[in-house]
């Protein structure tokens, strides 16, 4: 047989056969590649988060073969905890998902497992120029290696119940002004318990609590830098610092004295019964602000709300706290890596990230996003609220310093430890001013009262 | 070339048939046996239903998967069912003594908000436990009194409790994540626990068939026990929230059966979705739902979902599923043909048969999107088939390797055969081939040898021929007459001559073409005219 009929008997077969094959590979698998992802979107957020995931699902998803599927929806405290006990492999714990909306301290312990992915690998440099540097920074966990990702931020802003605040400023001549500093705000929380005493005078210093601040930590951190100092040094309060006690004091003495909440739980719980007229608490917080506040009896108001950049000390600086939790991929196959690597790009995209923010109160990740598309965004958006948090946002991005709470081992208990020994101190300081106002003067009794409360405070750390 | 390869050449040309080589006959008979073969390898496919074994494997997924599915959602609400009367019924019982404690009927008490905020306050506990021990995600209370009759909206407004437990997955959580979503704010303050992002004081009634429904059954079934008349709601948002849920509610009837409300509890959306999400690799698109089943339909918008994949996208403005059973293999679900999932589902039996609701089938089913199956399938049969192709292209090639492979010995054979001197060329190591080169080099010889012995004896007669030449006339004559094959009485008769004179001229021929004798001179003429010479 002549070579040339070989060559055309085997070709003939061989191109089918190949031809077969590549049809085998062409026909599109159907079965695309699923991602779990926890996160801490609840609420109206959480709409909000179904619909972007939907959107990648319909979108890229289709594309490229992945679906999201939101395996938990839990506050970053319960998803706290649901990861730290998966990455331990408690008994009852869940399977880790694929991609988790993680704070840095639970990164921490992630990473110490070694369970997270460097987010640097999915990434170029030329992509990750495009953030906030200071985002980026904050998710730079052990040995420069980027563990979380920025997804969206958020600060701490003031939140006013305008509605209430103009009856207070009609009666008292209050101004919303005085709210730009934490002197202010203490000078109007005496002003608005004197009147809300006043209203009913049958009964004596039953006056109403004006402010709350969620994280009374983030409160005194903050308040020290402002002041220039520092409130932690060497993973350790520096109570010896007189601007740390002044900015104790700061929230301690009007607490003492009713004009403060002490609260164990989130502003917007208070705000939501008017219990309260302003706070200060994470942007995100924005949507758990009810539009109505409702009184006992049931009856509601609607309540108009204002916004406030976070207020500074008296000659201190424009700092504010620098919050929210990124994103985080947990360790798996390249393939879900990369894919799970492409929905946090799209996620992040200056467009879809800012639709995502521009109603749930967070902030965009970046610099492209804070520019003319911000602007067009603000002009589109329904939810006042969130207008107005954009606007305040835009200022604090260029006015304000942002500080990154410092990460340690045990900053969590220390922190919880904090907030903790303060609301149940000032709890009872609270209990005994009202008691002694009964036998003394106002200023008397305060006086007895706060003289050692701060080294009583301060004992607990020694 | 030899006059035996000459004789070769002429008989293969004298059969006239266009000549096919020896290679390509073994290459044609080895094609043959490869076909045979995988025609086998097919016919044994065909038979053992290797073919079709991606549809039964996929359908023996898909039923396992239900069974399970099943079963766990039967437990689920069959125990939430149980723990909601017993719920009811714990309730029932404290309402009642507290209520006849502060001399108040439920009526009553929106005249004393402060005496409902206690009556609350007081089933706190029992409602946060039973939450706890139950496996679903919120438990509520909704007693006929509203706090504030004199709001507008008071006549669908209704106090109660609801209790929602954000994480309820989370099996040993130190401190379950738990939400007050309705009730008075207080409740939540002096547990500890934080009002819900959607919290209302109060809960809207307007088109609450899980409050209106259990409340006129238990008017209506007064004999019943409370076992039976728990009542399980559509999915539904309530109003204010975002969450899709289904609610178990039962009556909350005192001893006199005087209707206090309903209370129960909450499957939510996300809770259904992690119970009861299908664990399977080969079709990730499968998932799991819990629907009513009416007219042959399923009614997606009352459903619950579980399952990896976003089921409402891939049911978009599609309402409701038409099931179409078919005996031999999948249950089909969609409308027309868009939308299509093929998969199976069973009944779940959420009412016991006396129950008022009894007549309302349920049913949990197992789909996956028919291109998936459909894809699956072909993936598994383009493989076998690109794998028998492949594999008969390889017979090919092998059958061309082996066919010249085999035929270079014989080729080189036919070489040595046409070479001059076979017997010195080397053997080829194939013994039959070998045999024949050492047979026909014999056979060469032999011929050889009978060539040179021919050529001899024609020499010889020519000898005797020519000799013919040299007779006397007289002599010549004689011996034509024996070429004629007269004999010497003939000869002499036929002359006129004596037989002496005969004699004499025979031993003048005798002696002229040196034969002995006469029979010797008669061999020779035979000979001759053998070979076809002409002697006169």
């Amino acid at each position: 047989m002549k070579k040339r009929n070989i060559v055309i008997i085997v070709t003939s077969l061989l191109v089918p056969a190949i031809l077969l094959t590549i049809g085998l590979i062409s026909v599109k698998d159907e079965n695309p590649v699923t991602l779990t992802l926890w996160h801490n979107y609840g609420g109206q957020l959480k709409e909000k988060m179904d619909v972007m995931i939907e959107e990648f699902n319909g979108t890229i998803g289709a594309k490229e073969g992945v679906i999201i599927s939101v395996t938990s929806i839990s506050g970053s405290a319960t998803l706290h905890e649901k990861l730290t006990m998966a990455a331990n492999q408690d008994p009852g714990a869940p399977t880790l998902p694929d991609i988790t909306t993680a704070y840095p301290k639970t990164a921490l312990i992630l990473e110490e497992k070694e369970l997270l992915v460097d987010l640097e690998n999915l990434f170029t440099e030329k992509e990750l120029s495009a953030y906030i540097p200071r985002f980026i920074e904050e998710g730079r966990l052990s040995k420069e290696k980027l563990c979380v990702f920025p997804t969206a931020k958020s600060t701490e802003v003031l939140f006013i119940n305008q509605t209430i605040f103009d009856r207070l400023a009609e009666a008292t001549g209050a101004s919303l002004e005085d709210l730009q500093t934490f002197e202010g705000i203490m000078k109007t929380a005496a002003l608005y318990y004197e009147w809300t005493d006043n209203q009913t005078p049958e009964i004596k210093n039953d006056g109403k609590t004006f402010f709350v601040s969620d994280s009374l930590f983030n409160y005194t951190l903050i308040g020290c830098r402002q002041l220039k100092s520092d409130f932690m040094k060497d993973d350790a309060f520096h109570f010896s610092d007189p601007i740390v006690r002044k900015v104790w004091e700061s929230y301690f003495n009007p607490a003492t004295k009713g004009q403060y909440a002490i609260f164990d739980g989130y502003s917007a719980d208070l705000a939501k019964t008017g219990d309260i007229v302003c706070s200060t608490g994470s942007t995100a917080g924005v949507s758990f602000y009810s539009p109505t506040v409702t009184y006992s009896d049931n009856t509601t108001e609607p309540a108009e709300m204002t916004i406030l950049p976070y207020p500074v000390f008296v000659d201190g600086d424009k700092v504010a706290v620098q919050r929210g939790a990124g994103m985080c991929i947990i360790k798996s196959d390249k393939k879900k890596e990369k894919l799970a690597g492409l929905f946090l790009k799209w996620f992040t995209s200056p467009e879809v990230n800012l639709r995502f923010v521009s109603s749930t109160g967070y902030l965009p990740v970046t610099e492209a996003a804070y520019g003319d598309i911000m602007q067009e965004e603000i002009n589109h958006i329904s939810d006042p609220n969130v207008k107005k948090l954009l606007e305040v946002s835009r200022v604090m991005q260029t006015e304000y310093d942002y500080y990154i709470s410092p990460l340690f081992d045990g900053i969590d208990e220390l922190m919880d430890s904090y907030n903790t020994h303060l609301k149940t101190l000032a709890d009872a300081s609270k209990k005994t001013y009202l008691s002694l106002l009964d036998t003394q003067e106002a200023e008397l009794a305060f006086n007895i009262i706060i003289e050692s409360k701060y080294d009583e405070f301060t004992s607990y750390f020694k | 070339m030899n006059k035996l390869q000459h004789m070769l050449l002429h008989r293969i040309n004298k059969s006239g048939m266009p000549s096919i080589s020896m290679r390509l006959r073994l290459f044609l008979f080895l094609l043959v046996l490869v076909l045979t073969m995988i025609s086998g390898i097919i016919v044994i496919l065909l038979v053992s239903g290797i073919f079709t074994a991606g549809l039964s494997e996929s359908s023996q997924i898909i039923k396992s998967e239900l069974e399970h599915s099943s079963q766990e959602i039967s437990n689920q609400f069959g125990q939430l069912s149980l723990q909601a009367v017993e719920f009811s019924e714990e309730l029932s019982k404290q309402f009642e003594d507290t209520l006849n404690h502060m001399n108040l009927t439920i009526d009553k008490l929106s005249t004393n908000p402060d005496k409902l905020e206690e009556l609350i306050s007081e089933v706190y506990d029992l409602t946060y436990y039973s939450l706890e021990k139950a496996d679903c995600s919120g438990a509520f209370i909704i007693l006929n009194t509203t706090v504030n009759p004199a709001l507008s909206n008071a006549e669908f407004s209704r106090a109660g409790l609801y209790l929602k437990n954000m994480e309820p997955n989370i099996i040993s959580s130190s401190a379950p994540n738990m939400t007050v979503l309705r009730g008075f704010p207080s409740i939540g303050r002096e547990n500890t626990i934080g009002l819900h992002a959607q919290w209302s004081m109060e809960f809207d009634i307007t088109e609450a068939d899980y409050y209106t429904i259990p409340q006129k059954e238990a008017l209506h079934n007064r004999r019943l026990s409370m076992s039976r008349l728990y009542y399980w709601s559509d999915p539904l948002i309530l109003p204010d929230t975002s969450e899709e849920v289904m609610l178990c509610s039962v009556p909350i009837l005192d001893s006199s059966h005087n209707l206090y409300g309903v209370c129960g509890f909450e499957v939510s959306a996300m809770l259904f979705k992690l119970s009861h999400m299908p664990y399977n690799h080969t079709f990730s698109r499968m998932f799991c739902m819990l629907s009513p089943l009416q007219e042959d339909m399923v009614d997606i918008n009352r459903s619950l979902f579980a399952g990896s994949y976003s089921v409402k996208d891939l049911v978009e403005e599609v309402t409701s599923l038409k099931v179409v059973p078919d005996g031999k293999s999948f249950t089909t679900y969609g409308i027309e043909n868009k939308n299509i999932y093929l998969g199976y589902h069973s009944t779940i039996q959420l009412y016991p048969n006396d129950s008022p609701y009894a007549d309302e089938t349920w049913v949990s089913a197992v789909l996956v999107p028919k291109d998936d199956i459909v894809n699956s399938i072909t993936r598994v049969n383009l493989i076998l088939a690109s794998l028998l192709t492949l594999l008969f292209t390889l017979g090919i090639i092998i059958s061309i390797v082996f066919s010249n492979k085999y035929l270079k010995p014989i080729s080189e054979g036919i070489e040595i055969i046409k070479s001059t001197a076979p017997g010195n060329a080397p053997k080829t190591n194939v013994q039959e081939i070998d045999d024949l080169i050492n047979f026909l080099s014999i056979y060469k010889n032999e011929l050889n040898r009978k060539v040179e012995e021919d050529k001899y004896q024609l020499t010889v007669l020519e000898q005797f021929a020519e000799k013919t030449k040299i007779l006397s006339p007289a002599e010549r004559s004689v011996f034509n007459l024996y070429v004629q094959g007269l004999n010497a009485k003939e000869i002499a008769d036929r002359m006129f001559l004596s037989i002496n004179t005969i004699k004499t001229h025979n031993k003048r021929i005798y002696s002229k073409l040196n034969v002995a004798s006469r029979e010797e001179l008669l061999l020779y003429i035979n000979m001759l005219k053998e070979i076809g010479r002409d002697l006169s």
